[in-house]
């Protein structure tokens, strides 16, 4: 029993021990660079403007003639990260009669650099009407891809 | 004869409206919360949860809701509650939509909801009486549907030309006038059939096992599932077809779909009232229950766009049935009974688990082998529904001058 005691406390003060360093190696870092956040010294920033980039989910669609015609809701990447389909959301009112599609990456437009950040479907309404919904992400995705562009993988 | 006194005019267009502004304020809520939470950003597994929470909610509280409900005396300061509750949710969403208070909202509109629907029926019996109960049903229905199909017209353009948000400012603002209209509802001439709550315990758990082994009531929980298990993903799928074949007219045809029941309960439910009380119960069973296996067939086979949008109007039929009658046959099966408002949050919870059911059901079989048989799979549950109304469910009307 007693022997049981002493080693308790030996393992966790063995335990413990690799926690420590880390633990205290932050707090120099810190004090060291109080003009610019808090940043641990293996990452840096760099700004992006909002005309460079902008956040995409849940932003309107709008088909080439302009009209509203979705809200993009979701993307799907390759193992690289690259995208190879947004998940758009069209249809129904007041939330019934919603349809999930997947379409190609290459189908969409951004222009960050335009306050309306729009993002365009190159696809019209009729050519994407009749695709299968995209319901469950365990499976294969039904994703329309313009026919010149069929096969190919995302973009380059 | 038990003939309470006649309700004052007042009294009865308080409950009126009062049925008319709870059911507008009750539009926002259910899918619409998904295309306002897609709007602000949040991902689909985010708007997934927190519906389901919601769903979940409402499912749980149904039994508590009703008991507490049961428990409570004044009924209206319980519909009052419940009206804030609704109110305070919309407002969460409204102006605060990340995740805590989206989820407190949930949380907070299904029990509201829940505590609602029985309480506004024990606010009605309360007024009119069991023998008029019936006709009061239906009107109180024909009142939330004509206000379910506006709001939804008036909240559906608000989310497309204003903004998501509005609609659920304007549901708190609309819990402003239902409150008001509490005070019109006087209870003084509820008739006295409530038993003193201070009777004994034992009294009290045997009568709660008569009731929970009540043949009519547990027929007509099995009734109510299989109703919802048929009709809750009905509309969806037709509206996602509808959205697939119809384009760029699919938002107005589906608000057809939308509001054409609604027409259609408010036009059918004061005779469905009536009628249960001098035919009974069972012919409109029949005739609200037949009509979800004829629809789903139809539909399953005969999906042109303007055909979908008339064959809602059986939708209404089915849906005025089952608004009017579920209430009333909790009244029939509790007569006698302090159990009113449990037995409606028994149906509730069954029809709330029958429809969870049919949006996974559905969702499956449209999955595996397409719409068509997704529609014959809720026709079956619909013709089993039938079924069991026609050789299982007892004729639950008493005639009101002997019982009692």
């Amino acid at each position: 029993m007693s022997r049981i005691r002493l080693i308790v406390p030996l393992l966790l003060l063995t335990a413990a021990a690799p926690d420590a360093p880390p633990a205290s190696t932050p707090t120099p870092t810190t004090t060291t660079t109080t003009t610019t956040p808090k940043l641990p010294p293996t990452v840096a920033l760099q700004p992006v403007a909002p005309e460079e980039a902008m956040a995409i989910l849940g932003h309107r669609v709008v088909g080439p003639d302009g009209k509203d015609l979705a809200r993009l809701v979701d993307v799907l990447v390759d193992a690289n990260g690259n995208p190879v389909a947004a998940v758009l959301d069209f249809g129904g009112f007041m939330g019934v009669g919603n349809r999930k599609i997947a379409v190609h990456w290459t189908t969409l437009s951004f222009d960050p650099a335009a306050t309306t950040h729009r993002i365009t479907l190159t696809l019209t309404l009729d050519e994407i009407k009749a695709a299968p919904e995209y319901r469950d992400t365990a499976k294969p995705a039904p994703v329309v891809v313009p026919a010149a562009t069929e096969q190919k993988p995302g973009p380059k | 004869m038990p003939a309470p006194d006649v309700p004052t005019p007042r009294a009865r267009r308080g409950l009126d409206l009062l049925n008319f502004f709870l059911a507008d304020a009750q539009t926002g809520f259910g899918p619409f919360v998904a295309v306002y939470l897609t709007a602000r950003h949040w991902t689909q597994v985010e708007i997934g949860f927190a519906l389901s929470l919601g769903t979940i909610t409402a499912m749980v509280s149904q039994i508590p809701a009703g008991a507490l409900v049961d428990a409570i005396r004044g009924k209206r300061a319980v519909v009052a509650s419940g009206i804030t509750a609704i109110g305070l949710a919309a407002l969460l969403l409204g102006i605060w939509p990340i995740l805590l208070p989206v989820i407190v909202a949930q949380v907070l509109h299904g029990f509201a909801s829940c505590v609602l629907t029985p309480a506004i029926a024990a606010v009605s019996l309360g007024l009119v009486g069991h023998a008029a109960l019936g006709e009061r049903l239906g009107r109180n229905a024909r009142f939330a549907a004509v206000g379910n199909g506006l709001a939804a017209g008036v909240m559906g353009l608000l989310g497309s030309y204003v903004s998501a948000r509005s609609v659920f400012i304007l549901t708190a603002a609309l819990c402003v006038p239902a409150l008001m209209m509490l005070p019109f509802i006087d209870t003084h001439h509820a008739p006295p059939t409530r038993r003193a709550p201070e009777t004994y315990p034992d009294t009290q758990r045997s009568e709660l096992i008569a009731l929970l082994t009540d043949r009519r009531l547990l027929v007509f929980a099995a009734c109510a599932a299989l109703f919802h298990l048929s009709n809750a993903a009905m509309l969806p799928i037709a509206a996602g077809e509808l959205t697939q074949i119809a384009s760029s007219r699919a938002s107005l045809i589906i608000a057809a779909c939308i509001v054409v029941p609604q027409a259609v309960v408010a036009l059918a439910s004061p005779w469905v009232g009536r009628t249960a009380e001098r035919i009974g119960r069972r012919p409109l069973l029949l005739l609200g229950w037949a009509s979800l296996p004829v629809r789903a067939v139809l539909l399953a086979f005969l999906p042109t766009p303007w055909m979908v949008v008339a064959l809602q109007a059986l939708s209404g039929i089915s849906g005025a049935v089952f608004g009017v009658m579920m209430p009333l046959i909790a009244d029939d099966v509790t007569r006698g009974m302090h159990r009113f408002n449990l037995c409606i949050g028994i149906f509730g919870l069954a029809a709330a688990a029958g429809a969870t059911f049919s949006t996974t059901l559905a969702g499956w079989l449209a999955d595996a082998r397409g719409d068509r048989w997704a529609f014959l799979g809720l026709a079956a549950a619909g013709l089993a529904g039938t079924l069991l109304v026609a050789f299982a469910m007892p004729e639950t009307r008493t005639t009101t001058d002997t019982q009692t």
